[in-house]
């Protein structure tokens, strides 16, 4: 494995490199988890150029800030510095719980936000957390523009984004809602057959907001591995707006499980059946309301 | 007779630690030897095709490439227990592992670049990936140099008998038939596989730095494949990263390299990828066990009939030979009147099966064991009691003839159903998320070598240097398992030589006496022994001369602190003066002892009956587990093992043989499968080729059981395939009392139980 290297270290660094560097030889590389195994499998006649954002200081791609209007993550952060967050950890629970299940200890160290959501797999643990959160993504461009895509149309597909060749995802932000955030309820289901170093057969986040009477207000809800991006399932979260926690029966809670995995198209290969995931999101969907 | 020991049974580093963990050991993969060229080697696109044609032109082409072989630029044997194994293949391929060319380069990327030159033509063949097709009559041969006598796609059938089936059928008011398919596994040996071949243009002869187990078989059989005399040809082992039996057979690569080394004289090193190691390196035998099994209404096993159908893959290799195990296990294991065994292993074009720790031992202890829990649950029977009322005892000679002199079988089952609560336990009621449930498995392995060969011995050098240094040169390897912290324990106990003053010295076929290899678990057993015999001839030569330094005699003397000393006088001489005076004084003698040890055990007749080891291995392991019933994923909440080891030698290292069994029996029995379609292997790395990770495993809790076996080292057994031999059965078990539903396959994937549920409430 063989390639190039250009390290920008200020952002107007970075944007000169994008504008002169494109083409289907050049790569952005962050904690390079994926990159790696991205470049050893490549068969290209030229050697692949790879734009080195780790050593980029600049914060806003490096910082997580926090301000009245939302929690903005820039793409360097690391699973291990989100997980060691405290607004992240008390404002962004669902988030949390997802960085903390990636990989190990020592991916976590090393694999950035950024890199999982450019990743585009379906079975990206912090891109599902982000997408029930309907985080936002700030894309710069290399002529400085910048250009904000809901993260839903950010992934388009099997290892597509929308970006564009001279495009670098800067940072995502998450809005805060207006609403006066009672209570969160949230967690990240991830079903694969190990317990680290795995990557989701299905995966479900989810984070609630319940008022002082425990009726849901919003639910941001996301499914992975189940299709060929990471989904947001609107229905089903609407479904559940209005209704009290604790009353959501088996017969709701059987609706709600089946509202979200019409939204599945599950495909069989390797690591698991269609037939097993469609069964897996139903059972874990419906679980969260077990008494 | 009771010994007080000082050193044997107490924990002890491994005599490498340090060097393996600072990085400074030297394995396969770091040796560099002067103009030393890289090695890589093409591999077929299609599982099955003709080769129509080979252009090496551009290759050749490349700067830095030195050297290029096709089968057509070797005169060479073929390889393999069966002799149907081209090292390079010509005119066809037969699996997705089959070496069409090798290269020889400048340069690890140089040598790649020029197999990427190399332009194959292939004419694809339809292929046969399910012995049960192979077996078919409208079936094509698939290995043209197969012997054909049992049947043209029968690589190896063994048969075995005891007993009257007739008679034992017709007692039995319990019988259960059952199917079972065992996966394919492999090794994943950190190390990959690695060779570096250095042939002398001058001397002829041909050194290998090989990771081989067994590097005596492996020289006759490199010297047979490439027409060379044994003897000339230098087995050397470097630091081995793992080998589980993987390195029992000798594997294309290592002729090959050895070929590109003769072409060029030049030395040479072919270092796998992990893809490679995946695709390239064998693995545990899949098969299919259809089993029958009778008990009386007592519940008294009666009779066993068993069918086995393995899958061969293309080529034979020594896993071939596993029945002769597994027969071991449904002919003895608890106490059974009469026993009827087939097994065919039928080839393939899936990737071939080598031998793999426990040698078929993991598979035929599934059924066996999975069987009984039906047995019982058809009975009526508790499980932990029909096993007891069955269970193999010391004295018992079985059907088999094997012997089993000391014996801790029901002492085993009895250790870990109490430590398990097993009668106290919560049963499952059949409702929740999260249910629970305990297995129970048990196991018979060889423990004092196995006699597959000639001879089952072992052959010891020792020698004492002026200072009172002792070098044990054993014949027996060191693969990762420990056997050298044992050597050296033992001389220290036998001659009170400090531990840090035994240098061993096994890696090299030129210096160290004949030795069998490393299989069977049986190197502290046999090896041990011998090297007993050497130090007592080195003690009768010590005490002679210290009699006469310390003026006293025979019976006072103590070995102790690199001294002898007189038990009366307190009177003392280091070891390194004794020597001094056996080498320096009249008669002027070398301070050097050889020994060679044969185990008594037999070679068995040709009804595979006779007592093929010299001790027998015994556990039983209790596995607890909790099924989520909604993913279908098993949590191993604990395991207990209790096992009869004979005598503990070294308790740090036999911790580590026993966890280490257990995860890889955890792993065979949950995760691991390397899954093949249509000849193609589909998971050739560790994404998607699940070892259990850390976060995976549970308390492990050991029991150990001293026997103190009459042949063994102190009373040692072999221990260290046991621990995964019954690790898979135990977990399908308690799989089954959680849930109340039965999987008959490996590995148990959560899907599998998601279906079973399913299905039970349907
Ligand atoms: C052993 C192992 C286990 C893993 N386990 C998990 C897991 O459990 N869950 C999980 O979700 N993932 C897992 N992964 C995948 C990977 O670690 C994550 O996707 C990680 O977040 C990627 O981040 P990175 O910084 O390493 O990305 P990189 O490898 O550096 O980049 C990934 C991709 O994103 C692009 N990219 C990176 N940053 C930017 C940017 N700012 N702008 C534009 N493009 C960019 C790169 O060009 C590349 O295509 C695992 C990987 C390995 C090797």
């Amino acid at each position: 494995m063989n390639f190039e290297m250009i390290t920008p270290r200020t952002t107007g660094e970075l944007l000169q490199a994008l504008a002169n560097n494109q083409g289907s030889r050049v790569r952005i590389g962050a904690g390079y988890t994926d990159l790696i195994l991205e470049l050893k499998g490549l068969k290209c006649e030229e050697t692949p150029l790879v734009i080195n954002l780790a050593d980029l200081t600049d914060p806003k791609f490096t910082h997580i800030e926090k301000t009245d209007a939302g929690i903005r993550l820039g793409a360097l952060v690391t699973a291990g510095k989100v997980i060691i967050d405290a607004s992240i950890q008390t404002e962004l629970p669902v988030l949390c719980k997802a960085a903390s299940e990636l990989g190990s200890r020592q991916l976590r160290h090393r694999a950035t936000l950024g890199g999982n959501l450019c990743t585009a797999s379906p079975a990206g643990d912090i891109a599902a957390a982000l997408v029930a959160l309907e985080a936002r993504c700030e894309i710069l461009s290399a002529d400085g523009t910048l250009r904000t895509l809901a993260l839903t149309d950010f992934l388009v597909g099997v290892r597509k984004t929308a970006l564009r060749q001279d495009e670098v995802l800067q940072s995502v932000f998450i809005p805060t809602r207006k609403s006066i955030n009672k209570h969160l309820l949230s967690d990240f289901l991830k079903v694969g057959t190990r317990r680290s170093m795995e990557i989701a057969v299905v995966s479900l986040a989810y984070q609630f907001e319940l008022d002082a009477e425990e009726i849901i207000r919003h639910a941001g809800i996301a499914i992975g591995s189940v299709a060929p991006t990471v989904k947001f399932v609107s229905a089903a979260g609407e479904f559940l707006v209005g209704k009290k926690f604790s009353s959501i029966g088996a017969v709701a809670a059987d609706k709600f499980a089946a509202m979200v995995c019409a939204e599945a198209t599950p495909i069989s290969d390797i690591r698991a059946s269609a037939w097993y995931r469609r069964e897996v999101l139903y059972n874990i969907s419906r679980g969260i309301f077990d008494k | 007779m009771k010994r007080d020991l000082k050193i044997i049974g107490k924990p002890t580093r491994k005599l490498d630690a340090e060097a393996r963990v600072s990085g400074e050991a030297v394995y396969g993969h770091d040796i560099v030897l002067p103009n030393m060229l890289h090695g890589a080697i093409l591999r077929t696109k299609h599982p099955t095709a003709e080769i129509l044609s080979i252009d090496t032109s551009k290759a050749k082409a490349l700067p830095g490439v030195v050297c290029v072989l096709t089968a057509d630029d070797v005169d060479v044997n073929n390889i393999s227990y069966k002799g149907d194994h081209p090292i390079l293949k010509k005119g066809e391929v037969n699996c997705i592992r089959d070496e069409i060319a090798a290269v020889a380069a400048t340069s690890r990327e140089i040598a790649a670049k020029a197999l990427a030159l190399i332009e194959v033509e292939y004419k694809v063949r339809e292929g046969i990936f399910d012995p049960f097709a192979a077996l078919k009559k409208e079936a094509p041969q698939l290995n043209r140099f197969a012997s054909k006598e049992q049947g043209k796609n029968i690589a190896d059938s063994f048969h075995y008998e005891h007993g009257d089936l007739q008679e034992q059928k017709e007692k039995s008011t319990c019988v259960v038939s059952q199917r079972y398919t065992l996966p394919r596994v492999t090794h994943c040996c950190m190390g990959t596989s690695a060779v570096t071949a250095d042939y002398s243009r001058s001397t002829k002869r041909l050194t290998l730095y090989s990771l081989s187990q067994v590097p005596f078989l492996f020289q006759r059989d490199l010297a047979k494949a490439l027409r060379m005399e044994p003897s000339n040809i230098r087995i050397i082992q470097p630091v081995i990263g793992g080998g589980f039996g993987s390195k029992l057979d000798m594997h294309p690569f290592e002729p090959i390299c050895a070929l590109l080394s003769m072409q060029t004289c030049r030395p040479v090193q072919i270092v796998f990828s992990r893809e490679e190691e995946f695709i390239a390196s064998p693995t545990r035998q899949p098969m299919v066990i259809d089993l029958t099994t009778g008990a009386d209404a007592d519940g008294k096993f009666t009779f066993r009939e068993v069918k086995i159908t393995k899958d061969n893959g293309a080529y034979t290799s020594w896993g071939a030979t596993t029945p002769f195990v597994m027969m071991q296990t449904f002919s003895s294991l608890y106490q059974i009147p009469a026993c009827r065994f087939d097994s065919y292993a039928v080839y393939t074009n899936n990737v071939f099966a080598g031998s793999f720790r426990g040698y078929g031992n993991p598979q035929a202890t599934f059924a066996l064991e999975r069987n009984i829990d039906l047995m019982a649950m058809e009975l009526g029977m508790d499980k932990m009691q029909i096993r007891l009322l069955n269970a193999n005892f010391a004295g018992e000679e079985t059907g088999q003839k094997l012997h089993f002199r000391s014996c801790g079988h029901k002492d085993a089952l009895q250790i870990v159903s109490d430590k398990a609560n097993y009668k106290n336990r919560q049963k499952s009621n059949g409702t929740g998320r999260f249910r629970r449930g305990i297995g129970l498995a048990s196991m018979l392995h060889v423990g004092g070598g196995a006699k597959i060969y000639p001879s089952d011995g072992c052959g010891t050098i020792a020698k004492f240097d002026d200072y009172g240094y002792l070098t044990i040169i054993s014949g027996a390897s060191e693969i990762g398992q420990g056997s050298e912290t044992v050597l050296a324990m033992i001389a220290a106990e036998e001659l009170g030589v400090s531990i840090e003053k035994v240098r061993i010295i096994n890696s090299d076929t030129d210096i160290k006496p004949w030795d069998v290899g490393v299989h069977a678990s049986r190197t502290s057993f046999i090896a041990g022994n011998s090297l007993l015999g050497a130090l007592s001839i080195l003690k009768i030569q010590l005490s002679a001369k210290a009699v006469a330094l310390l003026g006293t005699d025979l019976d006072d003397l103590i070995f102790e602190d690199d001294q002898i000393r007189s038990g009366r006088t307190g009177k003392a001489v280091k070891i390194g003066k004794v020597v001094r005076d056996i080498h320096f004084k009249q008669p002027h003698e070398l301070c050097t002892a050889s020994y060679y040890y044969e185990p008594d055990s037999e070679y068995q007749d040709g009804a595979f009956k006779g007592n093929v080891s010299s001790a027998y291995a015994f556990a039983a392991q209790a596995i607890e587990v909790e099924v989520d019933t909604y993913t279908g994923n098993v949590r191993v909440v604990d395991v207990h093992v209790a096992q009869d080891v004979g005598k503990i030698l070294n308790p740090l290292g036999l911790a580590g043989q026993i966890e280490g069994g257990v995860v890889m029996g955890l792993g065979y029995a949950l995760t691991e499968e390397l899954i093949a379609s249509e000849g193609h292997v589909r998971n050739p790395n560790f994404h998607n080729y699940k070892l259990p990770t850390a976060s995976d495993i549970p308390e492990i809790h050991f029991h150990p059981i001293e026997t103190s076996d009459q042949e063994g080292p102190y009373g040692a057994k072999g221990v260290s395939e046991a621990p995964l031999i019954p690790t898979a059965a135990a977990v399908a078990n308690a799989v089954s009392d959680a849930l109340g539903v039965e999987i008959f396959s490996l590995p148990v994937t959560p899907e599998k139980i998601l279906q079973a549920l399913k299905e039970k409430s349907v």
